[in-house]
């Protein structure tokens, strides 16, 4: 059976057996589901059976901390497999391999089917729109008066509680996505940010998007207070908040594009916060201005 | 000295930004601002061998300035360089 999905405008198929019991983990695209599957940017496809991957050569190893998911990339037969684990020292739970153009993966599942079913299509959609004006955020994402304000921050910094503050106490609020929205710049040059089917621990995917108001980014510190952002302090911020291949230049460039794209349209601030109400306050009466 | 390998020039509005792409670079987030005269010289000097009467030759060519001048620009320059470990 193959079902296809669009998040953020970007059309995806997946293909797996029609009774495999992995389409119950599928919950979260539910509400990205697109009857029209032409022109589908890539497909991932289960396998039932992994291929002798032994003259495989180590890339890399992408992890970002020791509770964060693990990725070692390698090459394999000209094309790249990914060995995917829900922390840095747990056994492998999915293997990925793609065709360098990330248009055709393919995936085998081990144990837990959740966590490999939805890293291996993030993985994939993250690849595969890098090129496309498209960036795959770590962040939290509200909503207010039709647009969308995006908070970033190293994990533990409090960007989901920043989120819930602005829910809680200013009126007309909403979550869009609470860990891995989607940046696009769109042909006329708008700079929107789209739910997904990714939201780390909170259930919310919303196939919703905005333009985005405003990004901020978020430190914890002992008083509240907020700056806009230079350029370049924009583009840092960002660039830590969404990942990529960088070794692979054309996947590099077409994230700098859109990185630049967007410090260079959307404003950006620096938020030193509490985890209080009177943090979301001035941070909302700044940002929507 | 040479400039490390794995570090790609971007510009960004009126400024530069040294980014670490390559997977030699240990700390992959790196990234180093510059004005458009360091980025003239690094892009000048990048992967040759070069010391510092390289550089204040470069800005003399590149701006006519006189090489006195050149080379009193060009020192904390390098340190900057040599702090964030982007030359050896």
């Amino acid at each position: 059976m193959k079902r296809t999905y669009k998040v953020a405008g970007h059309k995806f198929a997946v293909v797996m057996p029609d009774h495999n019991l992995a389409w119950n983990e599928m919950s979260s695209c539910e509400p990205f589901v697109c009857e029209d599957a032409d022109e589908c940017l890539f497909t991932a496809e289960l396998l039932d059976a992994m291929p002798d991957t032994s003259g495989k050569q180590k890339v890399t190893v992408g992890c970002e901390g020791p509770d964060m998911p693990r990725v070692e990339l390698f090459e394999w037969n000209g094309e790249w497999l990914m060995e995917l684990a829900p922390t840095l020292e747990a056994p492998v739970r999915a293997y990925l391999i793609t065709d360098k153009a990330f248009s055709k993966g393919r995936f085998r599942l081990l144990g837990s089917m959740r966590f490999s079913l939805s890293t291996v299509l993030m993985l994939m959609f993250a690849f595969a729109t890098a090129r496309k004006n498209t960036l795959l955020m770590h962040a939290s994402v509200t909503m207010k008066d039709g647009k969308g304000y995006v908070f970033l921050g190293k994990s533990g910094t409090g960007k989901s509680t920043h989120s819930q503050l602005w829910i809680n106490n200013i009126g007309g609020c909403s979550l869009l996505n609470d860990d891995n929205p989607v940046i696009r710049v769109m042909d006329d040059g708008e700079v929107r940010v789209f739910g997904s089917p990714w939201s780390g621990k909170t259930p919310c995917y919303h196939n919703v998007d905005v333009p985005v108001g405003a990004i901020v980014n978020l430190h914890q510190a002992k008083k509240n207070a907020i700056r806009r952002l230079s350029l370049v302090e924009a583009y840092a911020a960002m660039y830590v908040s969404f990942s990529g291949y960088r070794f692979i230049k054309d996947m590099a460039d077409g994230l700098h594009a859109t990185n630049e794209k967007i410090v260079s349209t959307v404003p950006c601030y620096g938020l030193d916060c509490l985890p209080n109400a009177e943090a979301a306050w001035l941070c909302y009466k700044t940002v929507s201005q | 000295m040479k400039t490390k390998k794995g570090y790609r020039m971007r510009p960004l509005g009126k400024e530069y930004i040294l980014v670490a792409e390559g997977l030699e670079v240990e700390n992959a987030n790196q990234m180093i601002s510059m004005n458009a005269t360091a980025a003239f010289l690094w892009e000048a000097v990048e992967g040759k061998d070069f010391d510092a009467e390289t550089l204040a030759q470069l800005l003399v060519d590149e701006y006519g300035i006189d090489i006195e001048t050149a080379k009193k620009d060009v020192t904390p320059l390098l340190q900057t360089w040599e702090k964030a470990g982007i030359i050896n």
